[in-house]
């Protein structure tokens, strides 16, 4: 077991960066190709017109799941090593309905709109601008915020663990909610 | 109603961009982010107009106490997601300037729309520590409850606001 590559110091920091760049190319052809850097495909699915953003995601979540969890099952990847993204409920909570909102004003998540951005889209730029605002008026506001952001500290938790399920069983579970969901999703588009 | 398709499938861009999940996650052991770019170059930004003030903001002390803030793992990627997406756009004949927005959509209500949207997501991805790509895609990658939540949230304050703003898209 070696890997994650960077942890097991396959490379320093500089080359890090360079993976960095490799990993956005992959990152920004694949977002641009499947369609969002479009505000129109971006935001369809908040109108029912366009499933392309609830495809694609699941999509990519699934397909990167079962590749972590099959490298960690298969002794390839030590998940310990892996950087979990952490759980702070009530402000997660909060955060990605607000979230929500600012994505169908702007029409573009911060990824998306770089990808729009070069695909000549300059209404991008202003929603660039509007979320380095954002992220000062976040830093201007932190004294008052610090309690709620540091709230509801559940750490590295995953569902597995919440359910203590298996990881395959959540896996296959998902698979199942997301193959139903695609296929409605066909449907209603085809009847359109 | 349907135009000839100038993008790929959507499972076949998913599918692709999962790959490029995992691979992150078995070659960096983290996953994808863009919003802290946004960050970084914010703090960059309001420390060379006030660096006092800059100094003075808790929440920037992250950033601006690194010898070189903006060499920063995500602001690198960023730089290759526009690279690789203007590659994509240019490779398929997709890539136009254009100022994008709704067909009964106003220029200057466009204008607000995207600052005011970008500045709540700005706002809303420091809170939630991270986006659609830090948060939802990678967390969900990896089972992490953050991820979950963060999308089913995202989902309700979406479908909420698109039944406010009926007519800024469509």
């Amino acid at each position: 077991m070696n890997s994650p590559l960077y942890q097991y110091g396959a490379f320093g920091e500089g080359t890090s960066l360079l993976v960095a760049v490799v990993i956005g190319l992959f990152f920004g052809f694949f977002l641009e190709r499947g369609g969002l850097g479009n505000p129109h495909k971006l935001t369809g699915v908040f109108y029912l017109t366009d499933f392309t953003v609830p495809k694609v995601m699941f999509t990519a979540m699934l397909v990167a799941a079962a590749g972590v969890y099959l490298l960690s099952d298969l002794g390839l990847m030590d998940i310990g090593k892996m950087w979990i993204v952490p759980t702070f409920f009530w402000p997660q909570i909060v955060g990605g309905f607000v979230f929500g909102i600012g994505y169908v004003l702007s029409g573009y998540c911060p990824g998306t709109s770089v990808a729009a951005l070069a695909s000549g889209r300059l209404d991008a730029l202003f929603a660039m601008a509007g979320m380095g605002a954002g992220s000062l008026l976040f830093a201007v506001l932190y004294p008052w915020l610090e309690g709620f952001y540091l709230s509801s500290n559940m750490d590295e938790l995953t569902i597995p663990k919440v359910m203590g399920l298996n990881h395959w069983t959540v896996l296959a579970a998902l698979c199942v909610i997301a193959v139903v969901m695609f296929a409605l999703m066909e449907r209603y588009e085809r009847r359109e | 109603m349907k135009k000839k398709q100038k993008f790929w499938s959507p499972y076949v861009a998913g599918i692709g961009l999962g790959l490029t999940l995992l691979a992150a996650f078995y070659i960096m052991g983290r996953g994808l982010g863009a919003s802290s770019a946004f960050s970084v170059t914010a703090a960059v930004a309001t420390r060379a107009v006030n660096p006092e003030y800059a100094g003075s903001l808790k929440y920037f002390a992250k950033y601006l106490g690194l010898e070189s803030p903006l060499k920063d793992w995500i602001v690198f990627e960023i730089a290759g997601l526009f690279i690789g997406a203007l590659v994509g756009a240019i490779l398929s004949g997709s890539f136009r300037f254009t100022f994008d927005k709704g067909a009964h959509t106003g220029g200057i209500t466009r204008l607000g729309s995207a600052l005011s949207g970008g500045a709540l997501i700005g706002f809303a991805s420091r809170l939630a520590r991270g986006c659609t790509s830090g948060v939802a895609l990678s967390g969900g990658a990896q089972l992490a409850v953050s991820g979950w939540i963060f999308v089913i949230a995202m989902f309700i304050g979406g479908f909420i606001s698109a039944a406010i703003f009926r007519r800024l898209w469509p």
